[in-house]
């Protein structure tokens, strides 16, 4: 009997405290956020009482964080699973925006955007977000690719630091007869970022992917050059021999250790090869066109959650998170941590002014006020990725798939000539999906 | 006494109820999941818009790449469970001899097997690899080479490189399940053998292979499964590239899927294998109840 009672007894208390909880938690709104893992240290910075996490949750005792660090291995694996599934994020941290404006899943950023953060985020970087009239995303944080160059190798071989193609070839050259064994260039046209390949040279070539009035313009002839250059770097022997599967991570290291004289690599580099004596310029250009940098803008965006009871709390919790992060001190801090650019007005001129106050992911020290300076400034006259077309996820893919083609031999104009065709298909088929 | 006869017979399906529901969730759920996708219009965000008449099966079909693939799956299947069961016989009548050291060899011999394929495939990237990778440091601190080579020049130079690494990792299963049916043959079979003056190849045709059989047949039809389903080789060392040239139909329909956002054609292409799958088991089974039924006989 005395068991039947305890057991009674203990019910009775887990049942209340299971209510208390439930009570509790119903007037807390959770929001469930996906940040991309840019390093070997990014959860240090988001989770945990120490991390923004626990300063957000501790100023806002009414909102609950539950943020999940993913890589960008599975990120995409993982958000279109929670999505298939019902369960998307309502918060998310990637690189593009589109497939989900076409789903109708996410909010316009005007619905969270207070009027203060919207004026501190720099203008290319907003309207960058814009489809169809209406901006869905906010810029998370951006990066800056230009050319880094070995001085020491380039000054022992005699090579001046390359403006155009031709100056190009001709410092490959003289590198490889002063040391056989040190790689001139490198390339990637992998699967992994092979469109950021095109940008390089078919923007330094007066191409793109898009003309001067936004339509696709794939097989120009400005691009058609741009490739069959890539081609030649991998015939010559004067870079990377294998273009077609490594990534520029494991040129990033070669760089760093010195067996590599010349990339065009991201502003990170700046921090990654801190052994070697080297230098950044602006990306070389066929012949007389202004030389563009490529810049690379990845997002934040809000996904819609029609299950949510209580709409208008759940909106202003996903303000307050934009509001506690964009903050000028807060922001600056986690791009020195990252070491990438940031994207807010007044966080750039407390990076340009004082990076030092602020450390690096990993103990790797602090800041550095120069970096900032030179590479924000650089962003200002970078190109992006047309990204907020519908259409760019087939482009990027297809782009790759052309280069890996042509640099294998097929010719060049029918090849993009062919890839044109099936985006401006897809384009029309897309647009009759939407008209009806 | 009439309900205990009912517990009775009731008693083992209870016991198997576990794995036959393990057999629902793991096996059985997903495959029809798969089958209802391939039929569906699923965006690229992975919202799932309905059934769209066939149209991934048409779209995969009427794609050259899809036909490549093909092709190179049956190559890669067939060198890989080929060569490494050629391979992994001839080790494993040697590790039947008496040696010294037997046991070390043995041992070592594992060692492919047992490492993962991840690992392995990336240490095999870094050998190859032609501006940094060992082979060519080695072969030029030896002389044998004064300039680096580029191993991996086009596409069938990788796709060659991918199935000798496919057969290295897998020989060892090969060499162990023979080991094994060897160690399992009377010695009397070959003592009369040798009294009736049979040579190394007779004894080998007429003995050796014939009792080897179960085992063979084991360690091909688990191979061919395996070797067939295989991702992480190529999916290390090429993603399918040079121009989308090295895939097999695992790797293909994974960047369908999860870099080209197109789920219901690598839906498509996965009921392709799996019903390529079917017909090899189906001709397994057809085979081995045939021989059963020899047996009996």
């Amino acid at each position: 009997m005395k068991k039947i009672l305890a057991a009674v007894l203990a019910l009775t208390m887990a049942l209340g405290l299971t209510m208390t909880a439930a009570a509790e938690e119903g007037s807390k709104v959770t929001l469930d956020v996906i940040i991309s893992q840019y390093g070997n240290f990014t959860q240090d910075w988001w989770l945990g009482e120490d991390g923004f996490e626990g300063a957000f949750e501790a100023a806002n005792p009414d909102i609950d964080l539950n943020i999940e660090i993913v890589s960008w291995n599975d990120l995409y694996t993982v958000v279109n699973t929670r999505i298939s599934t019902n369960q998307a994020p309502d918060i998310l941290n990637i690189d593009t925006f589109a497939d989900y404006v076409a789903d109708d899943l996410l909010m316009p950023a005007e619905e969270y955007t207070s009027p203060a953060l919207k004026a501190k985020i720099l203008p290319s970087f907003w309207n960058a977000n814009d489809m169809n009239g209406t901006v869905w995303a906010l810029p998370i944080l951006a990066s800056a690719r230009a050319l880094f160059y070995n001085k020491d190798i380039l000054e022992a071989a005699g090579a001046e630091v390359p403006t155009t193609w031709d100056g190009v070839l001709d410092a490959c050259e003289k590198i490889k007869a002063y040391d056989e064994n040190i790689v001139p260039w490198s390339l990637d046209i992998s699967t992994d970022e092979g469109q950021a390949a095109f940008s390089y040279y078919s923007w330094n070539n007066g191409g793109g992917f898009v003309d001067a009035d936004g339509n696709w313009a794939l097989n120009s002839s400005a691009n058609v050059e741009a490739v069959e250059f890539m081609k030649t770097l991998i015939d010559s022997g004067y870079c990377t021999a294998d273009p077609y599967t490594e990534t520029r991570y494991p040129q990033q290291d070669a760089f760093a250790a010195g067996s590599l004289a010349m990339m065009l690599g991201p502003c990170n580099l700046y921090d990654l090869a801190p052994d070697i004596n080297f230098g950044v310029a602006p990306m070389p250009t066929n012949g007389e066109n202004e030389s563009v940098q490529m810049g690379v803008c990845d997002r934040l965006m809000a996904f819609r959650d029609d299950a949510a009871e209580d709409q208008d709390a759940r909106t202003a919790a996903i303000s307050k998170f934009f509001d506690a992060f964009y903050d000028a001190n807060t922001y600056a801090e986690y791009m020195v941590f990252e070491g990438f650019l940031p994207v807010t007005t007044d966080s750039a001129e407390i990076l340009a002014e004082n990076a030092e106050q602020f450390q690096k992911g990993g103990d790797a020290g602090e800041g550095n006020s120069e970096y900032f300076a030179t590479f924000c400034d650089m962003l200002a006259s970078c190109n992006f990725y047309p990204a907020s077309k519908p259409e760019w996820n087939d482009v990027k893919q297809g782009v790759i798939n052309a280069e890996q083609q042509i640099c294998q031999g097929a010719d060049a104009q029918s090849t993009l000539d062919a890839l044109q065709e099936e985006i401006l298909e897809l384009a029309e088929e897309m647009a009759m999906e939407t008209e009806m | 006494m009439k309900k205990h006869a009912i517990r009775k017979k009731a008693e083992p399906y209870l016991w198997m109820m576990p794995s036959l529901i393990l057999m629902a969730v793991m096996i059985a759920i997903p495959i029809v999941t798969v089958f209802q996708l391939s039929l569906s219009e699923i965006s690229r965000a992975g919202v799932i818009k309905g059934y769209n008449d066939f149209k991934n099966f048409k779209m995969i079909f009427a794609s050259p790449t899809f036909w490549h693939t093909l092709q190179n799956t049956l190559v890669w299947t067939v060198a890989v469970v080929g060569f490494s069961t050629l391979i992994g016989f001839v080790i494993a009548m040697v590790l039947n001899q008496e040696f010294v050291g037997r046991k070390i060899v043995r041992a070592i011999v594992v060692f492919p097997w047992a490492t993962s394929l991840i690992i392995q495939s990336v240490i095999w990237k870094y050998i190859i690899n032609a501006d940094y990778g060992s082979l060519n440091v080695i072969l030029s601190k030896l002389g044998i080479i004064k300039k680096y080579i580029n191993w991996t020049p086009d596409a069938n130079a990788y796709f060659a490189w991918e199935c000798w690494i496919g057969i290295f990792v897998t020989f060892p299963f090969v060499t162990f399940c023979v080991l094994s049916g060897l160690q399992s043959i009377d010695s009397t079979f070959y003592e009369a053998a040798d009294i009736d003056g049979a040579g190394f190849w007779q004894k080998l045709r007429m003995i050796t292979l014939p009792l080897l059989k179960p085992s063979l047949t084991v360690s091909t039809v688990l191979n061919i499964i395996y070797v067939f389903n295989s991702f992480p080789i190529i999916w290390t060392i090429t993603k399918g590239d040079p121009a989308d040239r090295t895939h097999t139909l695992a790797t293909y329909l994974y960047k369908l899927s999860f870099y080209n956002g197109k789920s219901g054609q690598a839906a498509a292409v996965s009921v392709v294998g799996f019903a390529i799958l079917c017909v090899c088991a189906s001709v397994y089974m057809i085979l081995s109840l045939r021989a059963e039924k020899e047996d009996q006989l």
